[in-house]
């Protein structure tokens, strides 16, 4: 950028260059802008370039997979929070959601966020997903992505069930107790799938570090998989009528 | 007519032979793969069974006396003797009754909770009192009609552990238990005394003996 005396000021066509770099376009004045700019900007991309109004009607099927994403993300972030303050061990996990919950600023809210929200995306994925199968959404051609579905449906399960285990309370020790044995009932595979789901034969140290890694960072990346692949099918396969 | 190389016959031959050379080194090459993916997918799995845990070894002494759950004297001072000693975190209650002591372990046959001692277990069940009272052998100086409900969903186990309400489905075990030579008891979770199926009421015989702080040797199921 060689700016010369006399031409426009060098600080504004460094800015207007850094900006171009970033967003190739100006705000969509019309069809044929706002369609390349959808095309061009990464977080955009994902979403149909047209949309018939009629597919965007919210009244009674009120967007509920869109919910549980909105909640996944709030999940994500207020979970975020909560690792600042909690360390899995059986020695600290119970006290550190107490710290969490009456030392730090806003701790109790954000628990309480991450909780509540858990709950809700339970709730939003099975009505989502009751949504789709009275709508017979799950046909050809979406057969595949009702797959995927399912599996979310089981993925927000086990983040359920994992997180609830990792303060550590009572609730959380006879939990993780009944679960793990109900596993063991699995005919054959069942006592080595108890086993490695508790790295022992104990409900200890060892259970609750294995919950923690699925819980963080194993469920959610699957999870986040699936959506990716979830959406682009949505996009690509189109509306049924309502979301 | 050759302009191309791979047209003329030679060429061709020559072709078909690096077509099956590619297809050799690819079928090697996914093989190697295969293989490769299959070790690590192995290894990786073995990786998620440890070898050894920190887990509570299945051996323990209790904090309790022999004194104390026999009657004796304890520090000079004489104690009433109790019928029921528990150890609720290592999950094992000592119970005593006139044909001698044994323990059971703690672990409900359903789902694996720690049933609480109560000593009433029959309320809300439809089982009459007497017949709690009549399952085991009590003392003479107390008989009630006790047993262990466990609060996860609710099962019943009668004083000699049967399973009679909820859905556990058989008895809990009974564990191998010894006097230490310093007064208290050993036990041993690991090593079994009596272990019944489902259905099956029997009540064990298996006792430590009051007297001369020895087993009777009366196992059932192991």
């Amino acid at each position: 950028m060689s700016a010369t005396p006399g031409q426009a000021n060098p600080v504004r066509a460094f800015v207007a260059q850094l900006w171009g770099s970033v967003f190739r376009h100006g705000l969509p004045t019309n069809d044929k802008v706002a369609a390349r700019t959808a095309l061009t900007n990464f977080f955009l991309h994902i979403h149909p370039v047209r949309v018939k109004k009629s597919a965007v009607r919210v009244s009674y099927t009120l967007c509920l997979g869109g919910l549980s994403f909105f909640l996944f993300i709030l999940l994500t972030i207020t979970g975020l929070f909560l690792m600042f303050y909690y360390i899995p061990s059986v020695d600290s996990a119970y006290q550190n959601v107490k710290d969490l919950q009456f030392v730090a600023v806003f701790g109790d809210i954000i628990r309480n966020m991450h909780r509540w929200a858990a709950h809700g995306m339970v709730i939003t994925v099975w009505l989502h997903m009751a949504r789709v199968f009275y709508q017979g959404a799950y046909k050809p051609p979406r057969e595949f992505n009702w797959v995927i579905g399912t599996f979310l449906l089981l993925i927000t399960l086990l983040l359920s069930f994992s997180g609830y285990l990792l303060p550590w309370d009572q609730l959380a020790i006879w939990a993780i107790t009944v679960g793990t044995n109900m596993a063991k009932y699995a005919p054959i595979v069942g006592p080595y799938t108890r086993y490695l789901l508790l790295g022992g034969d104990q409900v200890a140290q060892g259970a609750l570090i294995r919950f923690y890694v699925l819980h963080v960072i194993a469920l959610p990346l699957i999870g986040f998989l699936l959506m990716v692949v979830h959406f682009w099918r949505v996009r690509k396969d189109g509306f049924t009528g309502g979301l | 007519m050759a302009l191309n190389p791979y047209e003329s016959t030679r060429g061709k031959m020559r072709a078909r032979a690096e077509a099956t050379r590619r297809q050799f080194l690819m079928i090697m090459g996914g093989l190697a793969a295969a293989g490769a993916s299959l070790f690590g997918g192995i290894e990786v799995l073995r990786f998620m069974f440890p070898v050894a845990s920190d887990n509570a070894p299945a051996l323990f002494k209790t904090a309790f006396t022999f004194a104390e759950l026999t009657g004796g004297v304890v520090g000079g001072k004489p104690v009433i003797p109790v019928n029921v000693l528990s150890e609720t975190d290592k999950r094992v209650t000592v119970v005593l009754d006139d044909a001698g002591i044994y323990a059971v372990y703690l672990v409900c046959t359903h789902l694996g909770c720690t049933p609480n001692y109560v000593t009433d277990v029959t309320t809300g069940s439809g089982v009459s009192a007497s017949v709690a009272e009549a399952r085991g052998v009590r003392t003479s100086n107390q008989r009630l009609p006790n047993g262990w409900a466990c609060p996860c969903h609710g099962s019943r186990y009668f004083i000699d552990s049967t399973n009679f309400y909820g859905p556990a489905p058989r008895p809990m075990d009974w564990v191998n238990i010894e006097v230490t030579p310093d007064g208290f008891f050993a036990v041993d979770r690991a090593t079994l005394v009596a272990t019944r199926g489902p259905g099956n009421n029997t009540a064990p015989e298996w006792r430590l003996l009051v007297d001369s702080k020895k087993s009777n040797g009366k196992t059932l199921g192991v």
